[in-house]
């Protein structure tokens, strides 16, 4: 018996001993170079290069400023990042300063109660918060109060290959039935797919989608439907919106559904494909990878478009401050989102942002000021659309759109599909 | 005192693996059927009894038919592969006249099996890449390139692209589990057919099969079972079942009701049904087989 | 070479019939093996011949780029994989065997529900046990850490070894523990001294098992565990491809690290694992 409890008790010990192992990495206790110190948790959404070596610069550099800190960061792409954030939201260990979309996505995260209202940020310090461009705050607004620091500024644009359109004469087009024809016209001219996207990957249908309902729709309409409340997705302008969102993924054949944005990215950058729907923050990427006369144009509003046609998608992404957060964690956040490092952040990304003075000739490219200016004198900004409905409703449209582009359901099955969800949420 | 040690000893053994059985797996169940009552999300704390609410919404939801269907092509096709090849080839490879080779045979063939989930998926996903893919390419290669397609961007191709991963990475685990079977029986029954003058298909059927019974029957169990359960191939490959959700199973709609569209008490409910379709399985397959050796 | 020469030698014995089965063998192993070779050929190619000539071996070997995958993060989730891996097998093959030990050498009414408890417990899957285990392991205060895998990892790996360690225990003859009681042998002593040494070979099994299981578990991977520093290979793997972008070669040396200890094992065990169970303490 006695050998028996021995066994029992190595076991203990195995399990104990693995258990230590994984809590010095929670944090405070354990290794002798975390005593003492105050841990910051830090999530954010930017796994991939250059970004990351770039925020684990930004984390040492803090460190070493600031001797009595350690940061602990951890980091997951885009779709992962909001399933990941929402379970870390319910649960106990909220990060102490993370990333976070605006609008819609944004006010959820605020609602349930864990994220700190940082408007005693901008009053506190009054120098910082002076080169914060005002206009980008709004859509981390809610009851009057700020709930993010915004960081960087995107847009959404039609992205093409000058050379190829200026080869066939094809004109920037004015309208989506102009755009149409130029894609007919590209199609004639040997090329296959003249429009390209990665729709396996959801998030890039549902920016086209939110795009073409702003385009098409009427504001009010939109407005009542995107409230989880009220949302009912019964007007039948949504059948045309998804009509023209068939049109145009069937000039991005087969392999559209098969691949992802970076596959289509590289696609385009390679001078294979003319046209590809993209966001600001790419322009380094495809700048980086090919040699393409790269051009943008916004998306051509609709003849018969009831929206406002000179609207601009894209949205800031900013940075939030957990309820438990130490003082140190907003010491933190106004490093990186100070006027120094946003320069830099924009000079080794080439990613835009909301900090007056830091994106200048020197740390942008040529295509990067063009793009700065399109946002800058956007006469309205519009938020990306999974961000802007509940989950649901974005994922009903976001498969949907899949199986449209494979010709599995028509407009008014998605849309009916859709119809259902905006049902239950409204219960 | 002797007497009680003595009725007490078995469940002293079985204690630690039962108290870890009843924290990590008997405890959560229960705890899904409760949570399956409930709605809840993982955004706010606050849990409103629903009653059979989730249950009602599972039979209007069409996912759960397009999902089922592809977990029923998953376990068709593994039984074929996996335990029907997979008895086949461990029969061969425990012939003796494959004796010398069979050892590096094994080896290959079990080499999937020891290669992590996400290498052998990201390792197909440039297999199937519309434009690199080696399996396009080799079909133009041998002169069929009119079969190439985007395998995994056509409703009609992703259910079966992602299953045949499952079938390459799995065949060598049952083979190996019946070569194991197929070692412990007595050599004296096959030189007791040999001498009777039974070929050796003929002695496949009437001494391999019959001593390989039990393990036939967990095989079996095995990838039935796990037919249900898929999760990773068409999580990783095919993003959580796309296009659409031609190539989603049970498990990946669970996955994403409960942590994506913030549904936990109806990714509970589905949970339940996943649930309850294995162990239907298991009892139906139970009496098919009478194994188990127990009474 | 090797391969030629065994056909030639075979041929003889092997007949028609035999003939067309070994072809058949090659046939599949090509399947298996070609894919696996040409991970480790492109993973020493840059991104732009991968993209350009998929068939042809490297024009240079680019070995850095092993040295840019492990530097990059690999190393990391391969260490982490070890040491949960590991912890999984020794909690296995302990518990898991003590348990099959009862269940095959004793009979009661009690012992026959625990053995359909224990098969119960195999039908449970981890998808139905996934969001309330989250909500434990939040509770116990271990969401995050190692074990937040390694103990699931045991409870979901019991069931299946039990059942398998108990069928191996059940054909040892009664006459050997007999004579061991006899010989003033405790039933613990019995345990570790007689049926544990005769059943290396279903142990090695279940290590293996268990490895492959620990080793590529994923659904639990990606949800237990946040930190980057804290993933295994599987849920690690995920965050490396969407880091790297377009390194292709880089991915894939960082694939083929991870893939490569398992294939190393396997080949070392192997032995052990088949070929040694008829050597086993078990004949006949």
């Amino acid at each position: 018996m006695k050998r028996f409890l021995l066994i029992i008790v190595s076991i203990a010990m195995i399990v104990s001993l693995t258990a230590c192992g994984g809590s010095t990495n929670q944090g405070n206790s354990g290794s002798s170079d975390t005593e003492n110190k105050v841990v910051i948790n830090f999530f954010h959404r930017w796994p991939n290069e250059p970004r990351n070596t770039y925020f684990n610069e930004i984390i040492s550099e803090f460190e070493e400023l600031n001797p009595h800190v350690k940061i602990n960061v951890d980091r997951v792409l885009n779709d992962p990042y909001k399933e990941k954030i929402r379970v870390l939201i319910a649960s106990e260990d909220l990060p102490h300063i993370f990333t976070s979309w605006s609008d819609s996505f944004a006010e959820n995260i605020v609602s349930s109660g864990k994220v700190k209202d940082v408007n005693y940020l901008f009053e506190d310090d009054k120098e910082w918060a002076s080169n914060i461009m005002k206009s980008q705050l709004r859509a981390f607004t809610f009851d009057n109060k700020v709930y993010g620091v915004p960081f960087t500024i995107d847009g959404k644009a039609f992205f093409y290959n000058k050379d190829i359109f200026l080869e066939h004469g094809i004109e920037v087009p004015k309208t989506f039935e102009d755009f149409i024809g130029s894609l007919e016209k590209l199609k004639n001219e040997g090329y296959e797919t003249p429009l390209i996207e990665g729709l396996s990957d959801a998030w890039a249908i549902s920016h086209y989608m939110g795009t073409i309902f702003q385009r098409v729709l009427d504001p009010e309409i939109l407005d009542k439907d995107y409230n989880p409340q009220t949302g009912e997705f019964t007007h039948p302008d949504y059948i045309t919106a998804l009509n023209a969102f068939k049109t145009l993924t069937d000039y991005m054949g087969d392999v559209a559904t098969a691949i992802d944005h970076e596959t289509a990215r590289n696609m385009f950058a390679n001078g294979e494909v003319p046209v590809m729907y993209m966001q600001f923050a790419e322009i380094k990427m495809v700048e980086d990878i090919g040699n393409v006369s790269l051009g943008f144009f916004d998306f051509p509003p609709f003849e018969e478009g009831k929206g406002n046609p000179t609207a601009l998608t894209g949205a800031p992404e900013g940075f939030m401050l957990g309820k438990n957060a130490p003082k140190e964690a907003e010491e933190f956040l106004k490093f990186i989102v100070s006027k120094e490092n946003a320069y830099k952040f924009t000079k080794v990304t080439g990613q835009l942002t909301a900090v007056e003075g830091a994106v200048t000739p020197s740390s942008a490219s040529n295509h990067s000021l063009e793009a700065y200016d399109i946002i800058l004198k956007a006469s309205q900004t519009v938020p990306w659309f999974d961000n802007a409905v509940n989950i649901s409703i974005a994922d009903a449209f976001m498969r949907g759109g899949q199986s449209m582009a494979i010709g599995e359901m028509t407009a008014e099955d998605v849309l009916k599909r859709v119809q259902e969800e905006a049902a239950t949420l409204r219960k | 005192m002797k007497k009680v040690t003595k009725t007490m000893e078995p469940y002293l053994f079985m204690l630690p693996c039962f108290l870890m059985l009843f924290i990590f797996i008997f405890l959560p169940l229960i705890q899904n059927f409760i949570n399956s009552f409930y709605d809840f999300n993982a955004f706010s704390p606050t849990r409103t009894f629903v009653g059979f609410d989730n249950f009602r919404i599972l039979l209007r939801d069409k996912v759960i038919v397009t999902a089922l269907t592809n977990n029923i092509r998953y376990a068709i096709i593994s039984v074929i592969f996996q335990v029907f090849v997979g008895l086949i080839l461990a029969a061969i490879l425990e012939d003796n006249i494959f004796r010398k080779v069979a050892p590096f045979f094994r080896v290959v063939y079990f080499m999937p099996v020891v290669i992590s989930i996400s290498v052998i998926c990201l390792l197909f996903s440039f297999i199937y890449h519309p434009q690199i893919g080696l399996l396009n390419n080799f079909l133009k290669l041998i002169g069929l390139g009119s079969l190439a397609k985007p395998w995994l961007g056509l409703s009609s191709s992703a259910p079966y692209a992602v299953i045949a991963v499952s079938q390459w990475q799995s065949i060598g685990y049952i083979m190996i589990l019946f070569i194991v079977a197929m070692q412990k029986i007595p050599k004296e029954l096959y030189e007791a057919a040999e001498i009777d003058g039974a070929s050796k298909l003929r002695q496949f059927f009437s001494v391999t099969i019959p001593q390989v019974r039990e393990m036939i029957f967990v095989t079996t169990l095995i990838t039935i079972t796990g037919s249900m359960l898929v999760f990773n191939e068409p999580y990783i490959l095919t993003k959580g079942g796309g296009p659409g959700t031609s190539s989603i199973t049970m498990a990946v709609h669970m996955y994403q009701s409960g942590f994506f569209r913030d549904r936990m008490g109806y990714a509970s409910a589905l949970a339940i049904i996943i649930f309850a379709i294995t162990a239907i399985l298991a009892v139906i397959q139970l009496q098919l087989f009478k194994s188990g050796k127990e009474d | 070479m090797l391969k030629i020469k065994n056909k030639r030698s075979y041929k003889n014995k092997l007949g028609a019939g035999g003939s067309i089965l070994f072809i058949i063998l090659v046939i599949y192993a090509i399947i298996i093996l070609y894919p696996l070779f040409w991970m480790v050929m492109s993973s020493m190619k840059s991104y732009g011949e991968i993209y350009n000539s998929v068939w042809n071996l490297p024009e240079k070997w680019l070995f850095t780029n092993y040295l840019e995958a492990w530097d990059k993060g690999i190393s990391n989730y391969f260490i982490n994989s070890v040491i949960v891996t590991v912890s999984t097998i020794t909690g296995v093959l302990i518990i898991g065997s003590l348990c099959a030990y009862a269940l095959s050498r004793y009979k009661s009414r009690g012992i026959n529900i625990a053995l359909i408890a224990c098969m119960t417990g195999m039908m449970v899957n981890p998808q139905v046990a996934l969001i309330p285990l989250y909500l434990l392991l939040q509770k116990l205060g271990i969401h995050n850490t190692r074990l937040a895998l390694i103990l699931p990892y045991i409870a979901l790996r019991l069931p299946l070894s039990v059942l398998l360690i108990r069928s191996y225990f059940l054909g040892i003859p009664k006459e050997i523990e007999e004579s061991a009681r006899m010989d003033g042998c405790s039933s613990f002593g019995i345990y570790s001294r007689i049926f544990m040494p005769m059943s290396k070979p279903i142990l090695f099994t279940t290590v293996v098992l268990t490895a492959f299981y620990a080793w590529n578990e994923f659904l639990f991977a990606i949800i237990f565990i946040d930190s980057d520093r804290l993933k295994t290979i599987p849920s690690g793997l995920m965050n490396f491809r969407d880091a790297l972008q377009t390194e292709w070669g880089v991915l894939l040396a960082g694939m083929v690290i991870s893939a490569l200890p398992m294939i190393i094992l396997l080949m070392v065990l192997q032995k052990h694992l088949v070929r040694g169970m008829s050597e086993g303490s078990i004949k006949g």
